[in-house]
């Protein structure tokens, strides 16, 4: 990729910002959700470290454990739906047009999620920041750790992505791509440790779970925050990587077939 | 009464076909689309089950207590808005100006309205709330009627909140994002056990957000096999849907149309 079309991509992101920054106020009214989810687990917590008796759990304190829930709501809650705009791009047909730009049909996507999800993440984190300190005090937070959450979050939000992206695509082929998201959604969230640390999964799921690609999605950009630790960066920016190299790959050949299937009647 | 009650179950009967007939022209769309909300509400249940391995008690709620609050939900989101899809949309219906076209029918408009659409994932909600219900906690017939009879009132519970939160837009303009925000939060807060709210907060949830009526009481009249806790249920439902009313026909007062052109098909 050439200077020129790093700036082409760089101004479609650069619009996508504004875009989202002149609807501010909705943006935040969305972390209001955030809020309601945070309280419930930080109730849920509580109950659970008085009930056992413990100081830490996963390795985390309750401080930590709600700041790790907020990190990973942010995250999923700033998360772009594309699919459903590929999905309406395939049905309109409006997908012809796009690819008659001097553009990569899915690098421009990506430029303009990433563009969106960065002004959604940041006011997320920053609402989010308020609440978990209002409601359990603050945790430290090192110059490592924003480093470490620096260096995994942008191969997170690609990963994520290229999910949504390659799920989009299959409505070439499917009458909804609905039901698909739905439940690539809750995979993540499960299987990412959106909820719950991985370190509190059954011993046999935690062994699976570390390796998918969820886990580079959601569970480690919130472990290496909370708790960083340089073994964990690591691992999770191995799984990283080889999920970019799956989902990458995989898209890839969807975006192939799915454009020898377009028929394009124009008049 | 009886001939005017009579008369509006087969109202309902009638659009739940149509509405039914309509979906099934994209049935492939229909069943993916509710089977994967099926496998959705699997996936919750999946974490608690993982959640209650780990730690089996909380506040002296079990697994199958959670379940129970899962299933009652699940199942009168699922009769809400499989029967009542529009209870959904109702925001965006009023904002778009779209409320002209029920305002032509000949009788009362709020039924016709709420009735006018069915939502896909609905129906794989309410497969998936009974079916936990009786796979899980085995329950004997008392059980099964008093679950059916609550899951009816947790119904009623959201489509008389969703109409409440949705006419506000009457009164502040644009009111689609706080109708929305308000109705996750309920829903938030009614699949988590009732212990780990107490105070202010619980207040809240018999009021404001009135997620008590959704899960917490039928689940008390479930768990204690109740009268007491059932008629409150549905005392409950009943106040809250018509308070609903009474805000949307407060608020069509000020409705004003936009003059839009639109087909119910």
């Amino acid at each position: 990729m050439n200077a020129n079309a790093i700036t082409k991509y760089t101004w479609i992101s650069y619009t996508a910002i504004r875009s989202n920054l002149a609807y501010l106020g909705e943006v935040l009214s969305r972390t209001t959700f955030m809020a309601v989810i945070l309280y419930t687990f930080m109730r849920l917590w509580t109950v659970v470290y008085s009930g056992t008796g413990t100081q830490r759990l996963g390795g985390l304190t309750l401080q930590q454990m709600i700041w790790y829930v907020m990190l990973t709501e942010s995250m999923v809650l700033s998360s772009v739906r594309v699919s459903s705009e590929i999905d309406e791009d395939v049905r309109t047909g409006r997908i012809a047009v796009q690819l008659l730009r001097p553009l990569s049909f899915s690098m421009s996507r990506l430029a303009q999620v990433l563009g969106e999800r960065t002004v959604r993440f940041i006011v997320n984190i920053f609402i989010g920041s308020v609440v978990a300190t209002l409601l359990v005090g603050p945790i430290s937070i090192s110059f490592t750790s924003i480093a470490m959450l620096l260096l995994v979050l942008p191969l997170a939000f690609v990963l994520d992505f290229l999910g949504y992206f390659g799920i989009g695509l299959c409505a070439f082929w499917l009458e909804s791509t609905t039901g698909f998201v739905l439940i690539y959604s809750r995979l993540t969230m499960l299987l990412g440790g959106m909820l719950l640390p991985m370190e509190v999964f059954p011993q046999g799921l935690q062994t699976i779970a570390r390796w998918l690609p969820f886990a580079g999605i959601i569970y480690g950009p919130a472990r290496v925050f909370v708790s960083p630790d340089e073994a964990m960066l690591m691992h999770i920016m191995a799984t990283q990587a080889i999920g970019l190299v799956c989902f990458g790959a995989t898209v890839w050949m969807v975006q192939r077939m799915a454009i020898t299937r377009i028929q394009s009647n124009g008049g | 009464m009886w001939r005017a009650f009579k008369n509006y179950l087969q109202l309902v009967g009638a659009y739940a076909r149509i509405n039914l007939n309509a979906q099934l022209e994209y049935r492939g769309a229909f069943i993916s689309e509710a089977v994967a909300m099926f496998i959705n509400d699997g996936f919750w249940v999946a974490f608690w089950v993982m959640f209650f391995s780990r730690f089996p008690v909380v506040e002296g709620w079990s697994r199958n207590d959670v379940l129970m609050l899962w299933a009652v939900t699940a199942a009168g989101f699922g009769i809400a808005y499989a029967v009542m899809g529009n209870a959904l949309h109702l925001a965006g219906v009023i904002v778009n100006g779209q409320l002209d076209l029920w305002l032509l029918h000949p009788r009362e408009v709020l039924s016709h309205l709420l009735l006018g659409r069915t939502v896909a994932t609905a129906w794989g909600d309410a497969a998936f709330g009974y079916l936990v219900y009786l796979i899980f906690v085995r329950p004997d017939l008392a059980h099964i009627v008093l679950f059916i009879l609550m899951t009816l009132s947790t119904a009623l519970v959201f489509v008389g909140f969703g109409v409440m939160s949705a006419s506000l837009t009457f009164y502040i303009g644009n009111g689609t994002m706080l109708a929305e925000q308000w109705r996750f939060a309920m829903i938030s807060f009614a699949t988590y056990p009732e212990a780990l709210f107490t105070g202010v907060v619980k207040t809240l949830l018999f009021t404001m957000i009135p997620a008590g009526f959704v899960s917490y009481v039928p689940v008390h009249a479930l768990r204690e096999l109740s009268l007491w806790y059932a008629a409150a249920a549905v005392l409950g439902a009943v106040v809250i849907t018509a308070a609903g009313v009474a805000v949307f026909y407060i608020g069509l007062r000020r409705y004003e149309s936009g003059n839009l052109i639109s087909m119910n098909g």
